[in-house]
């Protein structure tokens, strides 16, 4: 059977047989090779559709990556709320954006901030929906168009002290719950208007909530109910969905499959051997190649060793661990896909056996 | 003011700062001060072990970030009450450091907890925050006459920018040292950028600070002496 990318990604989420794995992200997949093709400055792409779609794009046309994916950075659903971002737009070498102002000033704040009536209007989120709706017209028969947003604790970050959202999050954890819970709640409209949008998939990234930050205790009792939540939202919603985290997660992947989601993604920091062993062979899981070192300085034939790893250590699509870094070479990018063709089926456990 | 007593009060520092207890170590501090107990010895026999022991609870995962934040946080209350009884002169190495996240980069959680071990000996500490463009480092040094610029990166692509920092401070002051970190920075990195040092993690970006100013310190009194 030959599939297309998009029935192949589709399917897969849907918990059907596929022919190999695929190879796609549900994350930002900007390099600057695509922004040189298509002569774009960075800091104007996060507010232009046309120019967001045409970038997202250029993953499938110029290196046959299985998907495309909006935005790029991590500010939208925080400015919907009231945040200043920061494009950085008269600095020569390409930033990410960054919150220069935060919404949330106060710890009264916490639990009752304002949300916009209009989310659909509120901020940039427009534009991210116009970009879907344009890829969706362009792409929409063969491509899966995939979109994202932080989960609710790394959008606390965003909106309010991260300092003292920490600190919170172990001296006032009622507090912080009704913060996550109403954050989650925020999250599941902008879901919804993402799926309507034409969007076919859509990755929770609630990056900031890993080992490296947060006990495997807090993560249970304060993370993975909003996780719950809104996951279970995208269900009701047929929205097929991922559940992100980078950084270390050994510790917490088996709470991390237990939310729900159709698929997670893990990146290089968690032992895919190990997560095998503790949840099985069932759960989807994607991942876990670099995202940076990988693409960017390995050769060709380190990428394609890395693709096969992946596959022995029993991933189910050849994913990066986090945005695929911008400096990525092409020639690598283009070999990850060769090389998930070749390998994708033979290699992976669902079919070894 | 016996031995005995000035060992439970050092003991209640630390076991304040280890369990984030505040109201114990602000008590302990001020009975400190009170019963005329050294306040130099009470940072370093106290707080210093308390927070070095929170070190390695989080090096063992037992601890994680909001536990450290509070454990630092204990460690500040019992700071601000004693460093008003102590000399400068007092600590042994004293340097002013200037520290910051570099242009682009808002991860700071990693710079907070390094700033936290060099609060904690007695470093007078410029944190410019996260975020801060090339001039801000260089301008800051010149201002607060810096032994020691820290630099903080957590990608790449803003860990390049520290190059440039690293020459501009060189050029205006060759005398200050600059010491970089952050995940994607290694020892490599560092000395091709022109570093004076690096270090993994925030007690040996520490152990490293003390050992480079002591050696500055020997060199400007040889040079004065000569
Ligand atoms: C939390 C987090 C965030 C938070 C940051 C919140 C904050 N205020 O800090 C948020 C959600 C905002 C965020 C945003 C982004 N992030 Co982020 N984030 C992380 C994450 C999960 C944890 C980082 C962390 O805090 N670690 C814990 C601390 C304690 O460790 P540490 O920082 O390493 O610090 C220790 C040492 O390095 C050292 N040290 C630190 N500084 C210094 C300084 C000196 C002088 C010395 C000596 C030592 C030293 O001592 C510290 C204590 O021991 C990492 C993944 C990971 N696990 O590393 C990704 C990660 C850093 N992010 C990444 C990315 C890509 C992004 C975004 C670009 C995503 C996007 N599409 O927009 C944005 C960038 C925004 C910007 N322009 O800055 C990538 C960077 C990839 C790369 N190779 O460059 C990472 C590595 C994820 C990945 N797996 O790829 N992120």
């Amino acid at each position: 059977m030959t599939l297309t990318p998009k029935e192949r990604v589709l399917k897969q989420l849907a918990g059907e047989e596929i022919d190999r794995v695929p190879c796609y992200s549900g994350m930002g997949n900007v390099t600057v090779a695509g922004l040189q093709e298509l002569g774009y400055k960075f800091p104007l792409v996060h507010g232009d559709a046309e120019m967001m779609a045409n970038l997202a794009a250029t993953s499938y046309k110029m290196f046959g990556y299985e998907c495309a994916v909006v935005p790029f950075d991590f500010c939208v659903e925080a400015e919907a709320l009231g945040c200043v971002m920061n494009a950085y737009e008269n600095v020569e070498h390409l930033l990410y954006p960054t919150i220069k102002e935060k919404a949330l000033h106060s710890e009264e704040e916490l639990d009752s901030f304002p949300i916009p009536e209009d989310l659909a209007n509120a901020g940039r989120i427009p534009v991210v929906v116009e970009a879907i709706k344009r890829l969706k017209k362009e792409f929409g028969d063969e491509l899966p168009i995939g979109t994202y947003f932080l989960g609710p604790f790394t959008l606390g970050g965003q909106i309010y002290d991260l300092d003292l959202l920490l600190k919170y999050a172990f001296k006032k954890q009622k507090l912080i719950y009704a913060m996550l819970d109403r954050l989650a709640d925020v999250l599941i409209r902008v879901a919804k208007i993402y799926k309507e949008a034409g969007a076919d998939y859509l990755t929770v990234r609630e990056m900031g909530s890993g080992t490296d930050l947060l006990s495997p205790r807090m993560w249970n009792t304060l993370i993975k109910p909003h996780l719950i939540k809104i996951i279970s939202a995208l269900k009701e919603m047929n929205f097929p969905n991922n559940l992100h985290i980078c950084g270390e997660t050994n510790l917490i992947v088996k709470n991390m499959v237990e939310c729900g989601a159709d698929s997670i993604s893990v990146e290089l920091k968690n032992d895919m051997v190990k997560t095998r062993q503790e949840i099985g062979p069932e759960p989807l899981v994607f991942g876990n190649h670099d995202a940076y070192k990988l693409l960017v300085h390995d050769s060709v034939d380190d990428v394609e060793k890395a693709v096969i790893k992946c596959l022995e250590d029993g991933v189910d699509a050849i994913w990066p661990g986090c945005d695929i870094w911008p400096e990525a070479k092409l020639e690598n990018v283009k070999a990850l896909v060769e090389a998930t063709k070749k390998y994708g089926a033979e290699k992976w456990h669902r079919k070894r056996k | 003011m016996s031995e005995e007593r000035k060992k439970e009060l050092f003991e209640q520092l630390k076991q304040g700062v280890i369990n984030f207890d505040e109201d114990l170590v602000k008590e302990a501090a001020n009975a400190v001060v009170a019963e005329g107990f050294s306040a130099v010895d009470a940072v370093f026999q106290g707080l210093v072990p308390g927070m070095e022991y929170v070190g390695e609870l989080y090096e063992q995962q037992e601890y994680f970030v909001p536990e450290l934040l509070m454990c630092a946080d204990a460690m500040y209350a019992g700071l601000d009450i004693l460093r008003p009884h102590m000399e400068r002169t007092d600590l042994g190495v004293t340097g002013v450091v200037v520290m910051g996240v570099v242009q682009g980069d808002v991860h700071d959680i990693g710079k907070n907890i390094v700033k936290m071990m060099f609060d904690v000996a007695g470093f007078e500490v410029h944190d410019l925050g996260r975020d801060v463009p090339l001039e801000v480092f260089v301008e800051e040094q010149l201002r607060t006459d810096a032994d020691l610029v820290c630099l903080s990166a957590m990608m790449t692509t803003t860990m390049v920018g520290m190059k440039d920092i690293i020459k501009q401070i060189k050029l205006k002051n060759p005398n200050a040292k600059v010491m970089i970190g952050g995940a994607p920075v290694t020892e490599d990195i560092a000395e091709k950028f022109g570093a004076d040092g690096f270090a993994e993690d925030a007690s040996n970006a520490l152990k490293d600070a003390i050992n480079m100013l002591t050696t500055l310190r020997k060199l400007k009194d040889e040079a004065e002496s000569a």
